[in-house]
């Protein structure tokens, strides 16, 4: 490291400089602050002459250790202020625990102000900014609506199957309740119900769950009972159905790539 | 005598270890800077901001849409001319007399509540938006006799000035053909 002793050894050269006017004054009264290199007799003036009972080995045996063809070269005595130098040798010591500090301040505040930006909920929510999972989740949202909403009586196996695969938790008992009317009756009044996405809009991505809001369209025939209702009204309905909107949201979980309903919220309905 | 060898012969190893904390350190913070500065330049980020500015303002939009109290029909008409925007706020503007004294001969008392609601699209450049908003909307007539109704809107929004207002809204249509 030969910062810290440059940086030791201008030290005591400003200090050498710094006693040098004293000894100058007893020999040349003139009061003439001389360069101290242009006068080859201030320098062992100054080493003895202010301070003689200054330690004065320290300094050899010091030179002696750390920079031998210095003290060759260096004429000047650099009259060893022990406590100040050492105190000045701190100095660098000091500088570096104070830019650690900084440093180590700004790591932790930015690491803070970045945590705050990621934890950020729109950021956390990636509807939409993934484009490409946003439009997944769409087309399998529509999809297991279209086959857990349809029911037609004399085929029944894909609605039992939609039934088995695309629901997971809670959403097998809600989708259990929401057809339970349906069911008991279906044999009877020879349902068929068709159900298709309108519009759907993916509210919230986080991770491996997604909140999908849909509105579906639901045609629902009865194929039997001409005496339910009877008449003109019973084949009216045949030909067109019964169309109603329905609107609810959809959670959704994924598993083994596929996304699986959790939830069905009917908004209270 | 040989206490300021021992000093300084002491100050170096610390010296040395200062030195590794403080490059530790300098290390530490240009990589906690950057990930910072990557954090807040991020622009999917800046895009789901966007999402959500638009998803808020909708919702408000639709909702301040289907709400009217009769008898404060100015203040809740002047509130929709300043939720929208364009095409949709030219219509309010043009019917806002026939339409007042039509609430105020019918004496009803509108107000929606948004169940849900999503963004659809959003091309942020052009500033223009769609989505979806799950509405209950409860009337209550003159004998207090109040009818809850559900409403799938889809709506239309243009951000002007830097906000986002309805430029376009509507029911979603049923069995293929639009309805009231």
């Amino acid at each position: 490291m030969p910062t810290p002793r440059h940086h030791l050894n201008r030290q005591r050269r400003r200090q050498a400089l710094a006693d040098q006017p004293a000894a100058a004054k007893a020999h040349a009264p003139v009061g003439l602050l001389p360069e101290p290199d242009s006068r080859p007799g201030s320098g062992p003036d100054s080493r003895t002459g202010p301070r003689p009972g200054r330690r004065p080995a320290a300094k050899p045996v010091r030179e002696a250790t750390e920079v031998p063809a210095e003290e060759a070269t260096d004429d000047r005595p650099a009259a060893p202020k022990a406590p100040k130098a050492r105190r000045r040798g701190l100095a660098p010591l000091v500088v570096l625990c104070v830019l650690t500090l900084l440093l180590g301040g700004f790591a932790g505040w930015a690491h803070s102000r970045a945590g705050e930006l990621r934890d950020d909920p729109a950021r956390g929510n990636t509807a939409l900014t993934d484009l490409a999972r946003t439009s997944e989740i769409k087309g399998q949202t529509t999809a297991a609506v279209a086959a857990l909403f349809s029911y037609d009586h004399a085929d029944t196996g894909p609605f039992e199957r939609a039934g088995r695969t695309l629901l997971t938790g809670k959403a097998v008992e809600q989708h259990r309740t929401l057809f339970a009317g349906v069911l008991a009756q279906a044999a009877r009044q020879k349902t068929v119900i068709t159900t298709t996405v309108t519009d759907s809009a993916v509210e919230r991505i986080d991770g491996d769950r997604a909140r999908v809001l849909v509105y579906a369209d639901q045609s629902s025939v009865s194929t039997a009972g001409t005496r339910r209702t009877g008449g003109k009204q019973q084949s009216k309905a045949q030909d067109q159905g019964v169309y109603a909107g329905a609107m609810f949201a959809l959670d959704v979980v994924r598993r083994d790539g596929r996304w699986l309903v959790e939830n069905i919220d009917t908004f209270g309905r | 005598m040989t206490r300021q060898v021992r000093a300084s012969a002491g100050n170096r190893p610390a010296l040395a270890v200062a030195l590794v904390l403080t490059l530790a350190a300098g290390g530490f913070a240009a990589w906690e800077g950057r990930s910072w500065y990557a954090a807040a330049h991020d622009d999917s980020a800046a895009y789901a901001a966007q999402r959500d500015r638009a998803l808020a303002a909708g919702e408000q939009a639709v909702q301040n849409l289907n709400t009217l109290d009769h008898r404060r029909v100015d203040q809740g008409l002047d509130l929709w001319e300043t939720s929208t925007t364009g095409e949709l706020h030219k219509q309010l503007v043009d019917g806002r007399q026939e339409f007042t004294s039509q609430v105020k001969a019918a004496k009803t008392v509108t107000t929606a509540r948004v169940l849900s609601g999503a963004v659809t699209e959003l091309d942020d450049r052009a500033g223009r938006a769609r989505l979806l908003v799950a509405l209950r909307v409860t009337v209550t007539a003159p004998d207090s006799k109040s009818t809850e109704k559900d409403s799938r809107m889809l709506g239309e929004l243009t951000r002007t000035d830097g906000q986002w207002k309805l430029s376009g809204l509507g029911q979603a249509p049923v069995g293929g053909t639009a309805a009231g």
